[in-house]
């Protein structure tokens, strides 16, 4: 390996490795990569029609970074992750621990939660629209209440996060239950004798042992709403008011791109979100060996 | 004394779980329950205010409309074929990459499984227009391998599988080395048996993923009879605007197969999706 | 595992099989044609077995998706020369394609028929909205319509008011919805952020206009243009109408089908569907012309805005001969009577237009199918510019804004025609 010279069985095994990685990475490289490198190569141009682009330099960039309509959905794709990561994994993480406790009924409960899983996400969200109607919903006259859901723009990136939590709760608290039912009783029995108490016990056992898997689960959900789009575009139609303050930043690039046919600034804004997530993803690696705990 | 209060906790702590637990169910069941009984309300009916519960009767009407509006036969036809042969490109693509990363030698490796990580960061709405055209030059636009293309490989399957191959132990490679099987036989047959319960959970995976799909067969199909049941279901909204009745008992009967699926395979559904999680 | 091997082979023969599927070759011509709207997909089939019958040789598949994906895949479909063989040309993006030249010329498609075959059989409006910025025709026209007053019988019985006739102007559009919602406690007319079934007719009953006559310059800040607008947007703040977020969850039809308001404004497109939809409110509801502005600073003050669809095929088409053959026979009379009588659109074609009536035959209860036919006597061609893909939804985005309050009408107005005008300039340079 050192010299470069390879032994007959190690040139054999490096073939193997080719021939077997080769369909996955062609399609890849076909699929996706190289339309991204299309997609930076277009963020520089001005896009005149029909696939046809003129080379503009930065001019996309800097016009994006002069759009305040830009930075609100920077703003809404964060704070959209920020109110249904940290919430949504935490209401997970507890209905982990219900479904962990010895409870009668439990496979039932788990088939209810993980229910809207299986349901397309187009019935989903018309299903909460209708719920959420000001007028006519069912929420505000429970709650007593006439709060416009999904035109307010103050609370409808709220609302969206909502739908966004109640779809994925059952999916995460899967993934941690799993990673629960991995701790070994003997832990807590040694700690009972110990006088620790419930809440000490999961600061001391539960949560350090599940970290991994907590980890994981996070990185998954960070990702899915970082790239938020169906979910949002279907609550939220173009002529809804409060568009301008829930759109995340795909649903930008697809009003850019599709809509407007402006593909150049629309490449911007999906390089940018890229971007985003690489950076956030980084942190997520670095942070996790604060917390994460791979001992086990 | 002691012994007692300690008693009378546990029950406490069982009562507040059990309370909890019902509570969360009925968010999650409400919405069901509510779409059921929307769904054969007239349009006026649900437009009361204050809204009115239950139905005034059992309307069927609203599904003859929502039926004769949509091709629901081709559709979940479409979604039944397009979920199986991306199942088995999924699996079939990601078994022998993530074995290949996971247990053999090769030059540029990390670089290409840094290709494979890459992929998961990226926002899949910037290659619908890339790749349809590819589907449109090759001509087999408005198909089932028109909406399987997108999935024909996996970079979540690569980098789940390869994490399972990763599991298994060097000395099982080198017993079949030994036996004289090949690289390819070691991996179908003494390897890849081995992942089963993994490829059952990326087979939950991709098929729940693939069944949520909604822009891609909106664009690359141009007809209705060539559409998933998700996509379909979003083109109702387009017909019938905010009547939404005739939407509801749309969803019903586009949800209606999936439902029933996951209630027959419940336990390997889950059981699927919680390996996903690693480990 | 043998079975890996099985599910590889099975699999590659499945994938060839659907792959060749559907490029079949029995020798005979095979074109797919593209629309958008599930409710023409009878007529439009109907008009393709017409052909058919006649050229045996040709098999033409109808294939109808939804507006937004439409747009999206054929630009994509353009880019790649994969158009469809024929396909829907809509006003708003017609002049993008063919000032392009992804558009087969068609002005000569009849001159061994007629040389003045467009300028005999289709009125100006219908030409131009099949016309390039150039003035060649890019597509065979295919229809007409207009938007009207659509309202509830019901209500205007019991509130004591006449119902709307042809006389009716702004004012009694006022007085009516305020009687009614008085009355009843219904709303009344519904007035909804919408160009084309919004405040454009009421534009240019006022004597404003959107575009200038030869497109290259907004008339949004003209003084006429702003009465039209202050009317329109002003309704807004009478009790008697939703605000715009009532709308953006239910829609004015879906209102006033379940009986909650008097009066909105309708495409004549929507209503067989309409009916077929609604069945418990057949007879209920009717139909009548806009109301005319009362003083306009031009003009009688009536106006509504009529658009038109065309039939077009790819201009480096592959079968461009055959499909150039299909939409030839789609501009015939005899075609344009097919698509009326099948209930599918008003024929563009002069003097077949009421052959559309009978999409209304099945029904017992009947709408006043006159105004829309009389209404085309005054109606003014719905407003694009080869821009108009650019600037559309900017400028709706500006008139959210002023209905939600974050800005006044003026600034808006300001906004609107500065967006109109800087990207219909930048498209004007760029060509």
């Amino acid at each position: 390996m050192k010299s470069g010279k390879l032994s007959t069985a190690a040139r054999r095994e490096q073939n193997w490795g080719y021939l077997m990685v080769a369909p996955t990475i062609i399609g890849l490289v076909v699929l996706n990569v190289w339309p991204f490198i299309q997609t930076i190569y277009a963020s520089f141009c001005e896009h005149l029609g029909f696939g046809h682009y003129k080379f503009i330099g930065l001019d996309n960039y800097i016009n994006m970074f002069r759009d305040s309509d830009f930075w609100r959905a920077t703003g809404n794709t964060l704070l959209f992750c920020i109110l249904t990561v940290p919430v949504g994994i935490f209401l997970s993480l507890m209905v982990a621990i219900l479904l962990n406790a010895r409870v009668s009924f439990k496979s039932g409960f788990r088939t209810i939660f993980f229910l809207p899983m299986v349901c397309a996400p187009a019935a989903i969200t018309m299903v909460w629209r209708w719920i959420f109607n000001s007028e006519y919903g069912i929420l505000n006259q429970i709650l007593g209440t006439r709060i416009a859901w999904v035109t307010d723009s103050r609370v409808a990136l709220i609302s969206c996060a909502v739908v966004a939590i109640w779809s994925a709760i059952g999916y995460d608290a899967v993934l941690l239950l799993s990673g629960l039912q991995n701790i070994s009783k003997s832990y807590y029995e040694a700690a009972s004798i110990d006088g620790a108490g419930k809440i000490t016990q999961f600061f001391k056992i539960t949560l350090p042992m599940i970290s991994p898997t907590l980890f994981v689960t996070m990185i998954m959900r960070l990702m899915t709403s970082l790239k938020v789009y169906d979910l949002i575009y279907m609550m939220v139609e173009e002529t809804n008011p409060a568009l301008t303050s829930v759109q995340s930043l795909i649903y930008l690039f697809y009003r850019e791109s599709f809509v407007a046919g402006s593909r150049g600034s629309g490449s911007a804004i999906a390089v940018w979100t890229v971007l985003l997530i690489g950076i956030v993803t980084v942190f997520q690696f670095i942070g996790q060996k604060k917390w994460v705990n791979y001992e086990v | 004394m002691r012994k007692k209060s300690m008693e009378n906790s546990k029950r406490m702590g069982k009562i507040i779980t059990y309370a909890a637990l019902i509570f969360g169910s009925i968010i999650m069941i409400f919405p069901f329950v509510w779409m059921i009984l929307t769904s054969s309300k007239t349009v006026s009916e649900s437009m009361q205010i204050p809204p009115t519960i239950f139905p005034s009767r059992i309307m069927a009407d609203n599904f003859a409309e929502a039926i004769a509006s949509l091709p629901f036969l081709n559709m979940y036809i479409n979604t039944i074929l397009m979920i199986i042969f991306r199942v088995i490109f999924a699996v079939l693509f990601s078994s022998m990459a993530g074995y290949a990363f996971a247990k053999l030698r090769f030059k540029g490796k990390n670089f290409l499984f840094g290709i494979v990580l890459m992929q998961m960061m990226l926002p899949s709405q910037i290659f619908i227009i890339p790749q349809y055209q590819m589907v449109a030059k090759l001509g087999f636009a408005n198909s089932v391998a028109a909406l399987v293309f997108p999935g024909l490989v996996s970079a979540f399957g690569t980098f789940f599988l390869r994490q399972s191959y990763l599991a298994i132990p060097e000395e099982v490679g080198e017993a079949a080395y030994l036996d004289g099987c090949n690289q390819w036989q070691t991996f179908s047959k003494i390897m890849f048996p081995l992942t089963r319960s993994s490829v059952a959970a990326l087979t939950v995976f991709t098929a729940v993923f693939a069944y949520s799909d909604l822009m891609w067969p909106l664009v690359v199909n141009s007809d209705l009879k060539m559409m998933t049941l998700s996509s379909g279901l979003a083109t109702l909204r387009g017909q019938f605007s905010t009547n939404f009745p005739v939407l509801m008992a749309g969803s019903l009967l586009a949800m209606l197969p999936m439902v029933i699926l996951y209630l027959i395979f419940q336990r390997q559904f889950i059981e699927g999706i919680a390996m996903t999680g690693g480990k | 595992m043998k079975k890996l091997h099985m599910i590889a082979i099975v699999f590659s023969i499945l994938l060839m099989l659907s792959v060749t599927g559907c490029g079949s070759s029995d020798g005979r011509i095979h074109l797919t044609f593209q629309i958008w709207d599930v409710y023409q997909r009878p007529g439009m089939q109907a008009m393709c077995d017409a052909y058919t019958a006649q050229h045996p040789d040709v098999i033409i598949e109808v294939q109808a998706t939804s507006w937004n994906e439409y747009w999206t895949k054929l630009e994509a479909a353009a880019e790649s020369n994969t158009l469809p063989d024929i396909f829907w040309m809509h006003t708003n993006q017609l002049l993008y394609y063919a000032d392009f030249g992804m558009l087969a010329d068609v002005t000569h498609l009849y001159d061994d028929i007629d040389p003045n075959y467009y300028e005999n059989h289709f009125s100006e409006i219908s030409r131009s909205n099949a016309s390039g910025s150039d003035g060649n025709m890019y597509g065979v026209p295919k229809d007409k319509d207009n938007g009207h007053l659509v309202y509830n019988k019901d209500m205007f019985d019991a509130a004591g008011v006449a119902y709307p006739n042809d006389d009716w102007t702004w004012d009694d559009l006022i007085s009516a919805s305020e009687k009614i919602y008085n009355a009843t406690g219904k709303y009344g007319f519904m007035a909804y952020n919408d160009d084309q079934l919004g405040y454009w007719p009421f534009v240019y009953q006022a004597g404003g206009y959107i575009l200038n006559d030869d497109r290259t310059s907004a008339g949004y800040t003209q003084p006429a243009s702003v009465k039209g607008m202050e009317f329109y947007v002003g309704m807004q703040n009478y009790d008697w109408c939703p605000a715009q977020t009532y709308f953006t969850e239910t829609s004015p039809a879906t209102a006033f089908f379940s009986e909650v308001g008097a009066m909105y404004m309708e495409g004549n497109w929507n209503l067989p569907q309409l009916m077929e939809n609604y069945p418990e409110m057949r007879g209920k509801w009717d139909i009548a012309k806009l109301p005319k502005c009362p003083d306009p600073l031009s003009g009688d003050g009536r106006a509504t805005m009529s658009n038109g669809l065309c039939y077009s095929t790819g201009a480096h088409g592959k079968k461009l001969e055959a499909a150039l053959d299909v939409i030839k026979y789609f501009g015939t009379e005899e075609a344009q009577r097919i698509q009326g009588e099948n209930g599918a659109a008003i024929p563009a074609y002069l003097g077949t237009e009421e052959t559309w009536r009978s999409a209304f035959d099945a029904y017992d209860d009947k709408l006043d199918l006159d105004i829309i036919f009389e209404q085309f006597d005054y109606a003014v061609q719905a407003v694009y510019n080869s821009a108009s893909p650019k600037w559309k939804s900017q400028v709706l985005d500006q008139l959210t804004k002023v209905y939600s309050g974050e800005q006044d009408l003026m600034t808006g107005l300001q906004n609107m025609q500065a967006i109109v005008d800087t990207e219909t300039a930048k498209k004007l340079a760029d060509n």
